[in-house]
């Protein structure tokens, strides 16, 4: 329906083939449901589609124990018990309208303008509140039960959808989305990556930067493999330090490993294994 | 339109369902559908919903668009050598044409792809001369197109150069690694132990303790005071019978042990005993099966709720579990053929699985498979299996 194409925003860089996918589903307004390994950038891209396509973003960032209704709204109860009681608010106690606040996604649906709706995280909820969401997000519209009253999307949200887990969704919520898994990214990419994050970097740093890092995420039975956070974090901690020459990464003289593993069993592999390779 | 493409890919075995099917025709009639590459995306993205399947896809899109052969592990590999040679090609064709007995002059004036094909073909004839081939250089390897400059402002699709053909991405098969065929290993913990977790009953969380509030109310001479309990989390106890006999079962006896032992939170009680090929009258509590016995018989004490989870190639000689006097070591004598131990601890525990690492188009050539199966539901020692098992445990 938008005749805005998504290209790209200032701190994110994207590759043609998810442009591709993005501007599909916006077109046909279907939520995206995006997957893969922590750090390949699924929650900025609600953030870069936001702000490319000069959107409102509201996230709504899913927990384990999260029941559906309080993403669509809330029915104040204990205020409106005190106010009974104290009548000290201004509040119209037999409304209970007056008592009713929107979770993010009523928010979604009431906003004027159309907004973009990420939902993060949806795999740590239970396949229950998936199923509801479904319906919700395929009528555009949801009941609020106290007031027996209809809540109807003003606007059709755009919708990004991000899960973590390899964990499958259920069929009918996958049926609803389009799907794509953001592999990651590979030196090419990182080094663009790199080049939005620090425009003005030397170029030997961020070669021997990516080299180690990728050797490094080769060692075996690592728990949490460092991302594209880790990394952009490293480097940040290397430029800082004053004494750091980048031609000591060629030699697998890597400081701050600290910044890259952060499971302290991850971290004396890593180390022990730098030791290792430094020998030879 | 693509009807073929959307059987062939549902004959595969990728889960595609009509109503994804007119998504894509809608894409289509929109206009948003230019190219094959477009393609390609577009109806990856409509059609498929687990990166699992994107291996398949990316096969079955070869096949049909290209022609590609489908499942055939040999073709593929001469895809790869091919491609492997081409690269050489690229940076040293007098060499590869030296090896081929051609000319190089001649050689240049093919396409790449149909230097491929002429591979291909060379490959298939001359099987020896594969030294080179499993040096396999980077995918994007060819890529002329000068894309590194950043604009510091905006950005940068027209950054990233894909100069490779949808077709040609898809025979990539850069989803190999999400299939989740293959058996257990190290590397897909996290993912295993994903499926583990919903090994564990959840009922409602909070809930009002109506007594309670009243009494609290009371007590506050009408103040109103809400309780709120925790529902009490009714937690599993699980019994984790690994056969660690026999070599064949070693790669996977550190993995399945690590993985329930880091679930062990979750569980009221995670028992972890031993066994060799078959369980007779007796389970072990130590590896070496010799210092803590625990007789089966024991086990009726137990909660009959306890999950029991079996580890085994379940393949032995069939005497071994069929003959009153099967086991192989000498000492063990129970009078019970192990098959009715088996049984015994199947009535006893009524939640119970047997994960096997063999593959399952290879059980049926193992007799011993086939008889403990009938006796406990076996499933692959695999993601996919793993995730069938816990199903399983969790049904009434």
């Amino acid at each position: 329906m938008t005749t805005n194409n998504f290209t790209g925003a200032s701190h994110y860089v994207l590759d043609a083939e998810l442009a591709q996918i993005v501007n599909v589903s916006m077109a046909l307004e279907m939520p995206l449901l995006l997957k893969g390994e922590p750090g390949t950038g699924k929650t900025m891209l609600g953030h870069a589609i936001a702000e490319s396509l000069k959107m409102p973003l509201i996230v709504l960032n899913v927990k384990s124990s999260m029941k559906l209704v309080e993403a669509l709204y809330q029915y104040d109860t204990l205020t409106r018990l005190n106010d009974s009681r104290f009548g000290d608010s201004n509040r119209d106690v037999s409304d209970i309208e007056a008592y009713i606040r929107m979770g993010k996604i009523g928010q979604a649906f009431i906003a004027e303008n159309r907004c973009l709706l990420l939902i993060d995280e949806i795999d740590k909820a239970d396949t229950d509140f998936q199923d509801d969401m479904l319906d919700v997000l395929d009528q555009m519209s949801f009941d609020i039960m106290e007031i027996d009253k209809t809540v109807k999307a003003l606007q059709r949200p755009v919708i990004i959808i991000t899960s973590n887990a390899k964990k499958d969704l259920s069929d009918p919520f996958l049926g609803r989305c389009n799907f794509h898994h953001i592999a990651f990214p590979d030196p090419k990419m990182m080094r663009k990556i790199l080049g939005v994050h620090f425009p003005d970097i030397s170029d030997t740093l961020v070669e021997n930067a990516i080299a180690a890092f990728y050797r490094l995420r080769q060692i075996d039975g690592l728990e949490k493999r460092p991302a594209t956070r880790e990394l952009i974090n490293w480097i940040r901690a290397l430029q800082s330090d004053a004494d750091f020459n980048p031609k000591q990464l060629v030699k697998n003289d890597l400081p701050f490993l600290g910044v890259l593993f952060k499971k302290s069993r991850d971290y004396q592999t890593a180390v022990e294994q730098v030791r290792r390779r430094v020998k030879y | 339109m693509f009807i073929d493409f959307f059987y062939k890919l549902k004959d595969q075995g990728v889960p595609v369902t009509p109503t994804a099917f007119l998504t894509l025709h809608k894409a289509l009639s929109r206009g948003l559908i230019q190219s094959l590459d477009d393609f390609y995306t577009a109806s990856r993205s409509i059609l498929v919903k687990s990166e699992r399947y994107f291996d398949l896809y990316d096969q079955v899109f070869a096949h049909h668009f290209e022609g590609a052969e489908l499942t055939d592990a040999m073709g593929l590999e001469l895809d790869e050598l091919a491609r492997a040679l081409l690269e050489q090609w690229l940076q040293d064709p007098k060499t590869i044409a030296d090896a081929l007995g051609m000319d190089a002059a001649e050689l240049q004036k093919l396409t790449p792809d149909e230097l491929i094909e002429y591979f291909k073909e060379r490959l298939k004839e001359q099987t020896e001369r594969h030294d080179g081939g499993n040096r396999w250089i980077g995918t994007g390897g060819t890529s002329p197109v000068g894309h590194s400059g950043h604009h510091p402002g905006g950005m940068r699709v027209g950054g990233m150069s894909r100069n490779k053909s949808a077709v040609k991405v898809a025979m990539e098969r850069r989803y190999k690694d999400y299939s989740l065929q293959g058996p257990l290993t190290r590397a897909m913990m996290g993912e295993a132990l994903k499926r583990l977790r919903h090994l564990r009953p959840s009922g409602p969380r909070d809930q009002i303790n109506i007594d309670k509030t009243i009494y609290q109310t009371m007590k506050n001479a009408g103040e109103i005071e809400i309780v709120f309990d925790r529902s009490l989390k009714d937690r599993l106890k699980v019994i984790l019978a690994i056969d660690n006999g026999g070599w064949s079962m070693d790669p996977y006896i550190p993995v399945v042990q690590t993985l329930f032992d880091y679930t062990r939170a979750q569980f009221k009680a995670l028992t972890t005993l031993f066994f060799h090929n078959t369980i007779y009258d007796t389970l072990w509590g130590d590896p070496a099966r010799y210092r803590k016995p625990r007789p089966i018989q024991e086990f009726v004490r137990q909660d009959p709720d306890t999950r029991l989870i079996l580890v085994g190639d379940a393949s032995m000689a069939p005497y071994e579990l069929m003959a009153q006097d099967g086991s192989i070591h000498i000492a063990v004598r129970s009078g019970m053929p192990s098959i009715e131990c088996l049984k015994f601890l199947a009535q006893t525990f009524k939640h119970c699985v047997w994960l096997n690492p063999t593959p399952r188009y290879q059980w049926d050539y193992t007799r011993t498979i086939g008889l403990i199966a009938q006796i406990f539901p076996m499933f692959e020692l695999t993601i996919d299996g793993l995730e069938k098992a816990i199903a399983h445990l969790m049904s009434k």
